[in-house]
């Protein structure tokens, strides 16, 4: 299930980072990791993978959420599943005030917070890679 | 700053007043302008910056008492003091009460201008200091906002991220005692993360609720109630604890927002439940009374003395009854009365030691206008 599935991790603290890799490389799958947005999004553009980790507050501020937007115009980037992991509720609130739920950024996206248990992260990766799966088969 | 000289302002239409307060200035430390009316007045009060200001009340053009509300309109930390003609108290005392600082009654010795000039310059100076540390209270506010936040809140976090990491990775290599010290770790990471936000959500809570107050809409007070007691209700269960909630029916629904409002019950119904007894009940009740919603959340446990009582929606207070085990932050009931006050509404409570305590929300409606339908108690009982 997890065999041959490539995912990208964008987030700016490695530490944290070192943490869900772990674990997603013991569940099998092949995982790939940015530090910043910018090698992010240039890996995003110059790869193929199933699914998209991506980190919301990067930089000077929600740096992540520039990557989300560029993906959603991008037709391409636009199938790809993305888990975003991020610090804090009321950093989303903020970034989306009286949204009880953040908006959806492309197709198929999830919201989940950190630290994240490491069943819930396999569950939902790998509920997310075959959601855009299902989409795909369908044709949209 | 301290080899500045003060800047007085004096607006009167007598020249003879004009000219006999420069000269009992001269020689001191100020500098001093004046005007024979209220609109070059106020052009100079613009241009001039001045720290005190003299109005006479009786001018032709622009009262005194629309000088006064300009030069508060423009700087409110400027001093003014009103000039009146003789036996005019009345419209003295109406000065002060907007906002001059002090009243100098004509005619005046140069000693009694001397004294007021100087008194309302002390004052200035204070007002000055206040507002500056106002400000850095502000500063550090956000400044600490930023250190708790970035410095502490992201690594602790990815402390307890390579936890959760490596209990599952070494599951089934860990002793029974290895596997509990990590889950002693990760649960004091918890608690570390759970203060931060805590105090995240303080210290960024008045920025937070004025966004707030930008999105808020009607909301049904039964639904805020019945989420926050389903929230609370595994704490409940495990003091074995009931939790009885009596609504009153069809409610008018309250102006603001359905997350932070549970968030302000949960607090309550939460330190009913800590602070309960094993076994006993919490009432949890919603009814109109006059032009406000009452929801009152009511324990029978240890209750809080009178002398905590006047502190208890403070910051950082920590009831010294608290079962050891049960400490929070000590901002709960802070919080929840930012939420309440934010909501237009106010909270209250009554309390006996040894008897419990009653906290009570009221809530302004939204609609003022609907009549009261007949009281009909629905009396659910949720736990059991």
């Amino acid at each position: 299930m997890t065999e041959g599935k490539k995912l990208l991790i964008i987030d700016d603290d490695p530490d944290f980072v070192e943490g869900i890799l772990s674990i997603l490389e013991n569940a099998g799958y092949e995982v790939e990791t940015a530090y910043n947005p910018k090698d992010g999004f240039a890996a995003l553009e110059s790869k193929r993978y199933d699914l998209l980790l991506l980190d919301i507050m990067m930089g000077r501020g929600a740096e992540g959420i520039m990557i989300a937007r560029k993906m959603r115009k991008d037709p391409k980037l636009r199938e790809i599943p993305v888990l975003i992991i991020t610090g804090i509720r009321e950093q989303i609130a903020y970034l989306f005030p009286g949204q009880p739920v953040h908006p959806h950024f492309v197709e198929v996206d999830e919201l989940v917070e950190k630290p994240v248990e490491p069943d819930f992260l396999l569950e939902r990766v790998s509920a997310l890679i075959q959601a855009a799966e299902d989409r795909q088969a369908e044709g949209k | 700053m301290g080899e500045a000289k003060s800047k007085i302002l004096i607006i009167d239409d007598e020249e003879v007043v004009l000219d006999s307060c420069t000269q009992i200035l001269e020689g001191g430390p100020y500098h001093v302008a004046t005007s024979m009316d209220g609109a070059f007045g106020m052009e100079l009060v613009q241009e001039f910056q001045p720290d005190l200001v003299f109005v006479d009340l009786k001018m032709p053009g622009i009262p005194g008492f629309e000088v006064l509300d300009r030069i508060h309109g423009f700087d409110p930390t400027i001093v003014a003091i009103v000039i009146t003609g003789y036996a005019t108290v009345s419209s003295a005392v109406e000065a002060i009460k907007k906002g001059a600082y002090d009243f100098l009654p004509k005619p005046f010795t140069p000693d009694e201008f001397r004294v007021i000039t100087r008194r309302g310059l002390e004052r200035r100076k204070l007002v000055l200091e206040t507002t500056a540390l106002k400000r850095e209270r502000e500063m550090l506010r956000e400044h600490f906002a930023a250190i708790v936040s970035h410095e502490l809140k992201s690594p602790i976090g990815a402390v307890q991220q390579n936890l959760l990491a490596l209990e599952h990775e070494l599951s089934d290599q860990l002793n029974e005692d290895q596997g509990n010290r990590l889950k002693r770790m990760k649960s004091s990471i918890n608690d570390l993360l759970e203060l931060i936000h805590t105090w995240l959500r303080v210290i960024s809570a008045d920025a937070d609720i004025n966004k707030l107050r930008e999105n808020f809409q009607s909301i049904s007070v039964e639904t805020v109630i019945s989420k926050a007691i389903e929230s609370v209700q595994p704490h409940a269960i495990r003091k074995d604890i009931d939790i009885v909630s009596s609504i009153e029916e069809s409610l008018d629904p309250v102006f603001g927002d359905e997350i932070t409002l549970m968030e302000a019950l949960v607090n309550l119904i939460g330190n009913a439940i800590k602070y309960s007894r094993m076994g006993s009940q919490i009432h949890v009740r919603a009814d109109e009374e006059e032009d406000y919603i009452l929801i009152a959340v009511s324990d029978r446990g240890v209750g809080i003395s009178d002398e905590d009582l006047p502190f208890i929606f403070g910051d950082f207070y920590v009831g010294k009854s608290a079962p050891e085990a049960e400490r929070g932050s000590g901002l709960g009931l802070a919080i929840t009365r930012r939420i309440v006050e934010a909501h237009e509404g106010s909270i209250s409570v009554e309390s006996a030691l040894d008897k419990g305590s009653t906290f009570m929300i009221r809530l302004p409606f939204l609609n003022t206008d609907r009549h009261n339908e007949p009281v009909l108690d629905t009396g659910i009982l949720v736990n059991n």
